[in-house]
C-alpha cells in the first residue's frame, strides 16, 4: 500500500519570509484600518497568471507596480496539504463555487499567486484550431500560433516547462493503458515543475516550492524590483474621469473576507485588470465601466467537465503522485473546430473531501463507495465550449452586495457532448482493466461490462444538474476582438471604452481554449505587458 | 407561524417560485421567518434553526461516514459549518434563504416529498425520504438535493481522521523550520478598526 503519511518535508525555505524580511513592500489588508491613499505608475488588480507576469515584466522596466489581491497572501510554510484549509484559504468561495443552478462546481484560486498555486500544473501550448478561429470569428489580430509560439517559448523557459520525465501515478497510467488498447492517441503532459518530489498536492499549494507558480517566480522577482503588494484587498470600482481610468477604490478585507471599513485609493494612469474570468468582468460591472454593447461579463466559459470513476483491482491511490501526467487529444477536434462539442481527455487527483463531494449519493450506499478509493482511478473530460451558435456561454451578475455570481445555462450542446463523453471514458477504463465504473450522472451506478455502461448512458436522461459538470478553468466575460457587437477589448490588451485600462488575463479569450489555460495566458500576457511597457517608456 | 398559509402562498408561487430560489431571492420574506439572530451557540454561521433542521439530514445522509469513526450528526453539522468558513458573505445569505424556505412544511413537501420536518421523521422514514428526493426528476428538488448535501460530503471528508477512513493514509508531514525573528505570513492580526 501507498503511503506517504510518515514522509517528511522539511528544509524548505519560504521565500516570501525570506523576501520579507530582506524588505518586501507587503501591506496586509486585515491590518489596514484607517484610509490612505498610494501612488504607482500601474496598478495590476489580481496576481494569478496574468497578473504575476504583467508585474514582472513592468517593474524590469522600471515602472512602480502596485498589485492588489483579494486573497491572503500564503506561502509554502503555510501549505499543510490539509485538504479543508487548503479549500478555506486558496479557492474562491472556499471552493463551494458554483453556477447559479448548481449546475456545474468551480474550483478557482483565490490567493497571492491566484489559480497558479492550486493548478495541476498541465501547460499547454493554444491550439492552432482555437486562433485561427478567434482571428476568423472575432476578429482577433497577429494571435495565431506563428506570433504567440515565441511568448510560449519564452515563459516555458521562464517557468521551467517541459514534459514530465517521471513515471505516471497509476491514476494516469489508466489513460495510457486504454488510449493504447484502443488505438487513440496520447502523450505527456509538459508541467511547469522544477524538482517536484511526485507526491501530489499540487491543488493544496506545493509545499516543497517545485511548481513554478507565480508565488515563487514572477512575483518574488516583481517585489525584488520595487513592487508593492496590497493582500486581503478588495479591488471595489475603478476610479474614471470621463473616459480615462485614474485609479482604483480597493477596500481591505478581515478574515471573514468582510469590509474593515477601510478604504485605500490608489492613483495610476495605467490600471490593469487581472483577477480572471468571473472577477474582471464584476469589477467592472461594479464601476459601471462604458459598455455600450452591454458586452462585459457575456461569453464566459468554464471548459465544463465530466468525470467517470473506475474501480481497479489493483491499488491506484488517486491521491498520490503527479495529478496530471498524460493526455489525449483523440477527441478535441474530431469533429472540427466548431461541429459538436470536442473534448480533451486527462485524468484528475482524488483526495477524500473532493472524491465525497463528487461521488454525492447518501448513507450506507455511499460509505461503501468511499471505501473504495485506493483503488479507484478518476478520468475528467474537458468539453471546449463557446465554438458553436447553441453554445454562448455563461453570464457574470452582481448580488445586491456586489458579489459576482455566473449564471451558466448547460445546454443541450453541452448535454449532447457531455454524453459522448461518458461513453469514451467508460470505454477507456474497461480498455485499460476496470472491474466496475461509474460515469458523473446522479441516476448512475457501477456497470461491470462496457455493454453494460453504454446501455446505462445511452438510456440515462441528459438534463442539467444531474448531469455531473465540474470546471477549474474560467474564461471569457471580457472578449478580445475587433467586433464589437461581441467584444470590448482589443487584441493589444486595451479596454475598447477606457483610457488607461488593460485587460491581461483569461478573462479575454472569445471562447474556451480546448487546453488547460495558465500556459495561453502566460504568453499573452507576457506579449502584451511588453508592448504595454514599451508604450509607457517611450 | 401559520403553516397553512404559508402552504397557500408557497404553492400559488409553483414554477415562479423555483426560479425565484434559484436566483437566491427573498422569497422567505413571504414566509415571514427568516432570521437574523446569529449564529447557534457553538457555531460560526448556521443558526439554531438551522442546526435544529438539518442535524438529523446530516446524521442520514454520511451515516457510517460518521458512526464508523465514532462521530455523531453533531459532529458532522460543525463541519459543516466549518466549510462556510470559506464562502462568501453572499454565498451564505443564499444558503440561508434555502433554509429558511425548507422550514415551511410545503417546501419540504415540495421539494423532498415528504411534509414532516427531518427531526421527526424515524431513521426508516429519512432513508425513504433521501430515496425518493435523490431521484426525482423536479428541477428544484435536484437542485437542492445537490446544494445541501454535496457539501456535508466535503465538509466530512476533508477532516483528517474521516479522510484517513477511506483507505487514505494522509499527507506528508510539512515540517516548518522556525528562523528567529520572521512571522509566519499568515499569522497578521485583524484589523482593528
Amino acid at each position: 500500500m501507498q503511503d506517504l503519511s510518515s514522509l517528511p518535508i522539511k528544509g524548505i525555505n519560504d521565500p516570501w519570509k525570506t523576501g520579507i524580511k530582506n524588505g518586501w513592500d507587503v501591506i496586509d489588508g486585515r491590518t489596514v484600518s484607517a484610509d490612505r491613499t498610494l501612488e504607482a505608475d500601474v496598478v495590476i488588480i489580481g496576481t494569478g497568471a496574468g497578473g504575476g507576469v504583467s508585474a514582472e515584466i513592468l517593474t524590469q522596466r522600471g515602472l512602480k507596480v502596485i498589485l492588489i489581491e483579494a486573497g491572503k497572501l500564503m506561502s509554502s510554510d503555510d501549505f499543510t496539504l490539509n485538504e479543508g484549509q487548503a479549500y478555506r484559504d486558496l479557492y474562491q468561495e472556499g471552493a463551494m463555487r458554483a453556477t447559479k443552478d448548481a449546475g456545474i462546481t468551480i474550483l478557482q484560486g483565490r490567493t497571492v499567486g491566484g489559480t497558479t498555486v492550486v493548478n495541476w500544473t498541465s501547460s499547454f501550448r493554444t491550439p492552432s484550431e482555437t486562433l485561427q478561429y478567434w482571428q476568423d470569428t472575432f476578429g482577433v489580430e497577429n494571435l495565431l500560433r506563428q506570433d504567440l509560439d515565441p511568448w510560449f517559448q519564452k515563459m516555458e523557459e521562464r517557468l521551467k516547462i517541459s514534459q514530465w520525465i517521471m513515471p505516471p501515478n497509476a491514476n494516469n497510467d489508466v489513460l495510457k493503458k486504454g488510449c493504447e488498447a484502443l488505438g487513440w492517441e496520447w502523450a505527456v503532459i509538459p508541467r511547469n515543475v522544477e524538482g517536484c518530489w511526485n507526491i501530489g498536492y499540487c491543488g493544496m499549494g506545493c509545499p516543497t516550492n517545485a511548481k513554478q507558480s507565480m508565488l515563487v517566480t514572477t512575483l518574488p522577482m516583481a517585489m525584488n524590483n520595487g513592487a508593492t503588494l496590497i493582500h486581503s484587498a478588495q479591488a471595489h470600482r475603478l476610479l474614471i474621469d470621463g473616459d480615462t481610468v485614474t485609479g482604483v477604490e480597493v477596500r481591505p478585507l478581515n478574515n471573514d473576507k468582510v469590509p474593515t471599513g477601510a478604504t485605500v485609493t490608489v492613483k495610476a494612469k495605467t490600471v490593469i485588470a487581472s483577477g480572471g474570468g468571473i472577477q474582471t468582468p464584476a469589477l467592472l460591472m461594479r464601476s459601471e465601466a462604458p459598455d455600450p454593447q452591454s458586452r462585459v461579463g457575456k461569453r464566459t466559459f468554464l471548459h465544463p467537465t465530466t468525470f467517470t470513476f473506475g474501480i481497479y483491482d489493483k491499488e491506484v491511490a488517486p491521491y498520490y503522485g503527479a495529478p496530471q501526467s498524460l493526455y489525449s487529444d483523440e477527441f478535441v477536434f474530431k469533429h472540427g473546430v466548431d461541429g459538436p462539442a470536442g473534448y480533451k481527455l486527462e485524468m484528475m487527483p482524488m483526495h477524500p473531501g473532493l472524491t465525497g463531494a463528487l461521488m454525492g449519493g447518501y448513507g450506507g450506499d455511499a460509505r461503501n463507495e468511499i471505501e473504495r478509493l485506493p483503488n479507484l482511478a478518476s478520468s475528467i473530460a474537458l468539453l471546449r465550449d463557446g465554438f458553436h451558435a447553441d453554445n454562448p456561454g455563461g453570464s457574470v451578475e452582481l448580488r445586491d452586495n456586489g458579489e459576482p455570481v455566473i449564471d451558466y445555462p448547460v445546454d443541450d450542446y453541452l448535454l449532447e457532448g457531455a454524453k459522448r463523453t461518458h461513453l469514451t471514458m467508460a470505454e477507456m477504463h474497461f480498455a485499460a482493466g476496470a472491474k466496475e465504473i461509474r460515469p458523473s450522472h446522479s441516476h448512475a451506478g457501477y456497470y461491470k461490462s462496457w455493454k453494460a455502461a453504454k446501455d446505462a448512458i445511452n438510456n440515462f436522461a441528459y438534463d442539467p444538474v444531474i448531469t455531473g459538470l465540474g470546471s477549474a478553468h474560467v474564461m471569457g466575460g471580457c472578449a478580445m476582438g475587433q467586433d464589437e457587437s461581441q467584444c470590448v477589448v482589443n487584441s493589444d490588451g486595451s479596454y475598447k471604452y477606457l483610457n488607461g485600462l488593460y485587460i491581461i488575463d483569461g478573462s479575454v479569450f472569445p471562447t474556451s481554449l480546448g487546453v488547460n489555460p495558465q500556459l495561453t495566458i502566460y504568453g499573452m500576457s507576457a506579449r502584451n505587458a511588453t508592448a504595454l511597457a514599451d508604450k509607457l517608456k517611450a | 407561524m401559520d403553516q397553512g398559509l404559508n402552504r397557500r402562498s408557497f404553492l400559488k408561487l409553483g414554477a415562479a417560485g423555483s426560479a425565484l430560489l434559484a436566483t437566491g431571492s427573498t422569497l422567505t420574506l413571504l414566509t415571514g421567518c427568516s432570521s437574523n439572530d446569529g449564529p447557534a451557540a457553538g457555531y460560526r454561521h448556521f443558526r439554531q434553526q438551522d442546526v435544529d433542521l438539518l442535524t438529523p439530514l446530516v446524521g442520514a445522509v454520511l451515516g457510517k461516514a460518521l458512526t464508523d469513526v465514532g462521530a455523531s450528526a453533531e459532529d458532522g453539522m460543525k463541519a459543516y459549518d466549518d466549510l462556510l468558513d470559506g464562502a462568501m458573505p453572499g454565498t451564505r445569505a443564499t444558503l440561508f434563504q434555502i433554509l429558511d424556505l425548507m422550514q415551511l412544511g410545503a417546501a419540504r413537501w415540495f421539494i423532498t416529498g415528504t411534509w414532516a420536518s427531518f427531526a421527526e421523521q424515524s431513521e426508516d422514514e429519512l432513508q425513504q425520504t433521501l430515496a425518493h428526493w435523490s431521484s426525482s426528476d423536479r428541477g428544484l428538488s435536484q437542485m437542492a438535493f445537490k446544494g445541501l448535501t454535496q457539501p456535508m460530503f466535503m465538509a466530512w471528508y476533508v477532516k483528517p481522521e474521516a479522510a484517513r477512513s477511506t483507505g487514505y493514509p494522509g499527507p506528508p508531514q510539512v515540517i516548518i523550520t522556525p528562523e528567529a525573528g520572521i512571522p509566519a505570513a499568515d499569522t497578521a492580526p485583524t484589523a482593528t478598526s
